[in-house]
C-alpha cells in the first residue's frame, strides 16, 4: 500500500505580503498533485496546511501545531526572514525541517532548513555590478524597517566601499506604512543614480507609485533615468503594483519564459513567478529524496542531504543552500524583461567565497 | 563613536578546537564549515602550530594553563570561549586566561558567526589598546626628559615658553612625538654643556637650537 506522508504548508494568504504567501502556496500545491499523481513514487503527500495571516506571532505556534497534530516533519514556508528566525527554535524542539522557499539576506546555515530561494551572491550582489556599470556609482538605500533590509543595505554599502561607489542615504520604513514622503524628498533632493529598494508589500507599492509621480513632476527623474532596485519583486505583484512597476530591475533566480526553470521544477515552466518555482522546486526535491529510500521520512535532514541525490539536486550538505542561475531583469510594459543572465552559481549565505558569476547568455527565453 | 564592523575574511580560515570529542565539537565544527572554515580538532595538548592558526576554540570546562603554548592571558589569536559548568572557579580561570567570546554548551545549531565577528573584533581592539597602552607608558616615562629639556633650555636664556615651541617646532621639522623630541635636545644639551660636542648628529637639530628654521652648512659640518 502506498505510504502517506505528511507535509506542513505554513503561508501567509492574508496580510501585506500575501501576494508571495499565495504565490509559494500554489506552487507547493502543485507540486504535491504532482507526487500524488506520479506512479512511479510509492508515497502521496498530504498537506497539513495553516495560515498565520501576516501576524508574527503566529508562526512558532502554528509551526508547533503542525509538528504536534500529524505525522508531519517537513514543512514548506515563510515569506520575510523574520518568520523563519521565528519558526527555528520550534523546529529544533519539535524535531523539524523547514523546505524556505523566498529569498533572504543570508548569514544563516540552520542544519533544521533548506535556503531554496536565492540569497545575497544570487540575487544583491550581480545587481549591483550590473547597476554601477549601467547606471553610476550614486546610490540610496531604503528598505522596510527588519532584518532583510538592514541586512541587503548592509551588504550594498560594503559592496560600494569596495567599489568606490557612494551611499546617498538611507531610510526604513516600518512594514505596513505607506507613509513615504520623507523618502521621496530624500531621493528628490540627493538626486541618486539608482535606489536599491528593500521594502516590502504595500510599503513598496506605495513607494513605487510616489516615484511614479515624481518621474512626471521632475525631468530628473524621468524614463531611464534613476532606476528602483529590487531583489524580490517577482510577477507575483506585478498586477498589484501596476504601470507604477515599469522600469523597475530585479534580480532573481527564474522569472517567466526563461527556461529552463529551476533545479527540482523537473522541466516544469508554467509558474507564474519565482515563488511559485522555488516553492515547487522544494517540494518536487523533499519527494525525490523521500523516495531514494522507504524508511526515508524518518531521516533528518542531514542524513537526507548526505544522499547522492541532493548534490545531484545542486543542494549543498555543507551550507544547505542550492546552486541557481541569475537573472538581472527589467520591468518593460508590464512584464520582466532579462537584462542579462549568469550561470547557475552555489549559494555562499556567509559570502566566504570568491566566486565571479558567469555572464551566460544562453538562457532561453520562450516567447 | 559608532563601531563600523569590519567583517573578517572567513573564507579558508583556520580555526583550532582544543575539546574532547563530543557532540558539541560535531556541531561546532559543522557551523565553522558551513561558514567556509577549515577545522582541525586537538586534545589533550594544543600544538605550537596552532599559533598560526586564525580561531582557537577552548573548554573552559576541562582546560587548564598546561595546555597552551603561551602565558594565560598572551593568547596570540582570536580565542571563543565554549562554556559549560558557570561554576566561579571556572570563569575565573577564564578570566585570567582571556577569550574574546563566549558560547555556552551544547554548542546546538547557531551562534558561531556571531562569536566568530565578536572575537575578531574584539581581539583586534584588545591587541590595538595594548600597543597604545605601551606607548603612553612611554611618554607618560618621558615627562622627566621634557622638564630637563625645558630647564637645559632656560638656562641658554629661553623662557619657559619659548622652550616648549623650540621643542615642538623639533619635533614637527624630525616628525617625532614631543616626548622623542625633548629627549633628543636634552641628550645634546647635556652632552654639548660637557664639552663632548653632542651625540645627536641632526642638523634640523642644530638649526633650531640656534634659533633658526633653515639649515645652514655650518650646521652640517661638525
Amino acid at each position: 500500500m502506498n505510504r502517506i506522508i505528511d507535509l506542513g504548508l505554513l503561508f501567509s494568504t492574508t496580510g501585506p505580503y500575501h501576494l508571495m504567501g499565495q504565490a509559494s502556496r500554489l506552487g507547493a500545491l502543485k507540486a504535491i498533485a504532482q507526487v500524488n499523481a506520479d506512479r512511479s513514487l510509492d508515497f502521496a503527500f498530504r498537506a497539513v496546511e495553516r495560515d498565520p495571516g501576516g501576524d508574527i506571532d503566529a508562526y512558532a505556534p502554528l509551526c508547533e501545531d503542525i509538528l504536534k497534530s500529524s505525522a508531519a516533519r517537513h514543512v514548506v514556508g515563510c515569506t520575510t526572514s523574520w518568520s523563519r528566525k521565528e519558526v527555528i527554535p520550534s523546529l529544533e524542539r519539535m524535531g523539524g525541517f523547514l523546505w524556505y522557499p523566498t529569498p533572504y539576506e543570508g548569514f544563516e546555515a540552520s542544519d533544521r532548513v533548506v535556503y531554496a530561494h536565492a540569497c545575497p551572491n544570487q540575487h544583491l550582489l550581480p545587481l549591483l555590478d550590473h547597476c554601477f556599470a549601467a547606471y553610476g556609482q550614486r546610490l540610496y538605500l531604503t528598505g522596510s524597517n527588519y532584518i532583510w533590509g538592514w541586512e541587503m543595505n548592509r551588504i550594498a554599502r560594503e559592496a560600494s566601499d569596495r567599489g568606490g561607489a557612494d551611499v546617498l542615504g538611507e531610510r526604513y520604513i516600518p512594514i505596513g506604512s505607506t507613509d513615504i514622503a520623507r523618502l521621496i524628498d530624500e531621493i528628490a533632493a540627493l538626486k541618486p543614480d539608482f535606489v536599491l529598494n528593500q521594502l516590502i508589500g504595500s510599503s513598496q507599492y506605495a513607494f513605487l507609485e510616489a516615484m511614479a509621480d515624481l518621474r512626471l513632476r521632475d525631468p530628473v527623474f524621468s524614463e531611464g533615468h534613476c532606476p528602483i532596485l529590487s531583489c524580490n519583486m517577482t510577477e507575483a505583484e506585478l498586477p498589484a503594483i501596476g504601470a507604477a512597476a515599469e522600469g523597475v530591475i530585479s534580480a532573481g533566480p527564474w522569472f517567466r519564459k526563461l527556461a529552463p526553470a529551476l533545479p527540482g521544477n523537473e522541466g516544469r515552466e508554467d509558474f507564474g513567478s519565482s515563488f511559485e518555482a522555488v516553492s515547487h522546486g522544494s517540494v518536487m526535491m523533499l519527494a525525490r529524496l523521500l523516495a531514494s529510500s522507504p524508511d526515508a521520512e524518518t531521516a533528518s535532514l542531514p542524513e537526507l542531504l548526505a544522499l547522492p541525490d541532493a548534490a545531484t539536486l545542486g543542494i549543498s550538505a555543507r551550507t544547505h543552500h542550492l546552486t541557481l542561475p541569475v537573472a538581472i531583469t527589467q520591468v518593460r510594459n508590464g512584464a520582466f524583461v532579462p537584462i542579462k543572465t549568469y550561470a547557475p552559481i552555489e549559494g555562499d549565505p556567509y559570502l566566504t567565497r570568491t566566486q565571479t558569476p558567469v555572464v551566460l547568455p544562453l538562457i532561453k527565453v520562450v516567447i | 563613536m559608532r563601531r563600523r564592523l569590519s567583517i573578517p575574511d572567513l573564507g579558508g580560515a583556520r580555526a583550532e578546537i582544543l575539546h574532547r570529542p563530543h557532540a558539541s565539537v560535531a556541531a561546532l565544527t559543522r557551523q565553522l564549515q558551513a561558514v567556509g572554515l577549515l577545522v582541525e580538532c586537538h586534545w589533550p595538548d594544543l600544538p605550537a602550530a596552532a599559533r598560526a592558526a586564525d580561531y582557537l576554540f577552548i573548554d573552559v570546562d576541562t582546560a587548564h594553563d598546561d595546555q597552551f603554548p603561551w602565558e594565560p592571558g598572551e593568547a596570540p589569536l582570536p580565542t571563543i570561549a565554549l562554556i559549560g559548568y558557570e561554576a566561579p572557579g571556572r570563569i575565573e580561570w577564564l578570566m585570567n586566561f582571556v577569550a574574546d567570546a563566549q558560547i555556552l554548551k551544547p554548542v546546538g545549531d547557531n551562534g558561531v558567526y556571531s562569536a566568530l565577528l565578536i572575537a575578531r573584533a574584539t581581539f583586534d581592539a584588545r591587541i590595538g589598546l595594548a600597543g597604545e597602552i605601551d606607548a603612553l607608558r612611554r611618554r607618560l616615562g618621558q615627562r622627566q626628559t621634557v622638564v630637563q629639556a625645558v630647564a637645559l633650555l632656560a638656562a641658554r636664556g629661553k623662557t619657559e615658553d619659548e622652550a616648549y615651541a623650540q621643542l615642538r617646532g623639533m619635533a614637527m621639522a624630525w616628525r617625532v612625538s614631543f616626548e622623542d623630541a625633548a629627549e633628543a635636545g636634552a641628550l645634546w644639551l647635556r652632552d654639548h654643556h660637557a664639552g663632548r660636542g653632542g651625540r645627536c648628529f641632526r642638523p634640523e637639530y642644530r638649526a633650531i637650537c640656534a634659533g633658526r628654521t633653515t639649515v645652514r652648512r655650518a650646521d652640517t659640518v661638525w
